[in-house]
């Protein structure tokens, strides 16, 4: 009974609503782009595909969580996820602004979210300067990820690929947490799971041409913070390996590969296929790892 | 020669009245110690339990391994007495590594967010006028929640250490929900009342 309500609360429910918000946004895009041009139809699809994801991970948070657990300012780690899931939606429907705006937003998030999502760790763990270190380095990681996720959306050659690759890096992320025995963050890195398989299923079931974008730049604020709050919260309040953690991270950056020319030539399926499979090896090894430290088939493996 | 017996009487005075002010100082240190006398923990002798239901079947229990606390206990005004925890959450132990490792994780006590689980009295009283009972009430503080609780304490034993230190022992059983310190993961596997058995002996100083 209580795995049925959290199927129906962590994957089911979510992704109904996203999947109605992306098909009610697939369908203002079709009687838009007769009218205007595209540039305006990415900005309105921009933040209803932004809505969509965002509202389908809070309604998978209160769902899972209870609808009393959000408490401001928020004290866990995890009470972030929904707060980076409002304001990755807010960023995502001004992101059509200018390239500075956005810059500044970018850079603002970037340095704002590890000081406030591991204040803890601050707080009790690291000294000042380590701190200090700690908080360039992780800003300077969020920064780059972010524009690798925001690349990811134009650099995979088929529309349905870009969904199918954050299923993929999502789930690898929520096999990563259960296994290192955070089973409640596994089930947040579920929630997107869920947004991403419908929305790969819409994408394939809707597109009228393979390289219709199913995620416009806008969306690249909750896909970012969304992400990087679960691996920062896996890393530094749980038990999630190292190097687990960094090539989940890093996984994206093989999707540059198909800027290689040979790979290139070798047309839409097969290109993409081969960036797929790149992206997919470092979340393999990083399954792998978690895998070999959880002690999964030794004693104590079930208590 | 009038001269040195006044001074010799001035010092004498003053002398008196050193004397008087340090016993004033000697006895009334002796009081104040006798006022409020304080306990530290000792761990080795002392236990907290936890006591929870699993799938609404069998209890199981566990144990924090590593706390300290203070009493300050006032015999003559009792109310002035306070009492002060401070609990590890990393040293859960339930005899089974993989559930203590889970119970580390933010799905139970967030160890690594939320390092201590602390307690500190705000009110300190005699329960039905009994000598040995108190009724103690304080904050708890887990998971970042802070909430006002109040328990019965039975004092368990007085009586003299080795070198001669009074020892004091208290033994405290009572529940908590912990869904009220947003401990709500599991809700079916894990009962949310919680029963915490604290048994201390305590070491004067």
């Amino acid at each position: 009974m209580l795995i049925l309500k959290q199927l129906f609360f962590g994957l089911l429910l979510p992704a109904v609503v996203t999947g109605g918000i992306l098909v009610f946004a697939r369908s203002v895009a079709s009687k838009e782009e007769g009218e205007s041009t595209g540039k305006e139809t990415d900005i309105s699809r921009g933040w209803l595909i932004a809505g969509a994801l965002s509202a389908g991970y809070i309604v998978g948070y209160f769902g899972l969580e209870g609808f009393s657990t959000l408490p401001f300012p928020p004290r866990q780690g995890i009470h972030w996820l929904c707060c980076l899931a409002i304001i990755g939606f807010i960023a995502g429907c001004f992101w059509h602004f200018s390239l500075s705006g956005r810059l500044i937003a970018q850079i603002v998030l970037s340095i704002a979210i590890p000081r406030l999502l591991l204040n803890s760790t601050f707080k009790y763990t690291w000294g000042q300067l380590e701190g200090i270190i700690w908080w360039v380095c992780l800003a300077a990681a969020i920064f780059i990820f972010w524009n690798l996720v925001q690349q990811s959306f134009t650099i995979l050659p088929s529309g349905a690929s870009v969904p199918f690759v954050y299923f993929g890096l999502s789930g690898g992320t929520a096999l990563v947490l259960a296994l290192s025995g955070s089973l409640r963050l596994a089930q947040h890195s579920g929630i997107l799971v869920a947004l991403f398989a419908v929305s790969w299923i819409i994408t394939i079931a809707l597109r009228r041409d393979s390289n219709w974008q199913v995620f416009p730049r806008g969306v690249s604020p909750v896909v970012a913070l969304l992400l990087a709050g679960i691996w920062m919260n896996g890393y530094f309040y749980e038990e999630v390996p190292a190097v687990s953690a960094i090539l989940l991270a890093i996984s994206l950056l093989l999707a540059q590969v198909g800027q290689i020319e040979a790979i290139r030539r070798r047309g839409t399926r097969q290109s993409a296929l081969i960036q797929i499979v790149a992206i997919a090896l470092p979340v393999v090894i990083a399954i792998g790892i978690a895998v070999a430290r959880s002690g999964l088939f030794g004693e104590n493996s079930d208590y | 020669m009038k001269t040195d017996l006044g001074r010799t009487r001035q010092i004498s005075h003053i002398g008196g009245l050193v004397l008087t002010l340090l016993i004033i100082c000697f006895t009334g240190s002796i009081q104040l110690a006798d006022a409020a006398d304080t306990y530290e923990i000792d761990t080795a002798h002392s236990m907290i339990l936890f006591r929870a239901k699993h799938s609404g079947v069998s209890y199981n229990y566990g144990r924090f391994n590593e706390f300290t606390g203070k009493l300050m206990i006032d015999e003559t005004d009792i109310s002035k007495s306070t009492v002060a925890f401070e609990v590890k959450t990393a040293s859960v132990d339930t005899a089974n590594e993989k559930r203590d490792q889970h119970l580390r994780s933010s799905d139970f006590f967030s160890a690594k967010q939320f390092p201590v689980i602390t307690f500190k009295s705000t009110k300190v009283s005699m329960k039905d006028g009994k000598e040995d009972m108190l009724e103690i009430t304080g904050d708890l503080e887990l998971l970042g929640v802070k909430k006002s609780i109040t328990v019965d304490v039975e004092i368990t034993g007085k009586a003299k250490g080795r070198q001669g230190e009074p020892l004091i022992g208290f033994e405290s059983i009572f529940t908590i929900k912990r869904s009220e310190f947003g401990m709500t993961y599991g809700a079916g596997a894990v009962s949310d009342d919680i029963r915490l058995i604290v048994t201390i002996e305590a070491k004067g100083k």
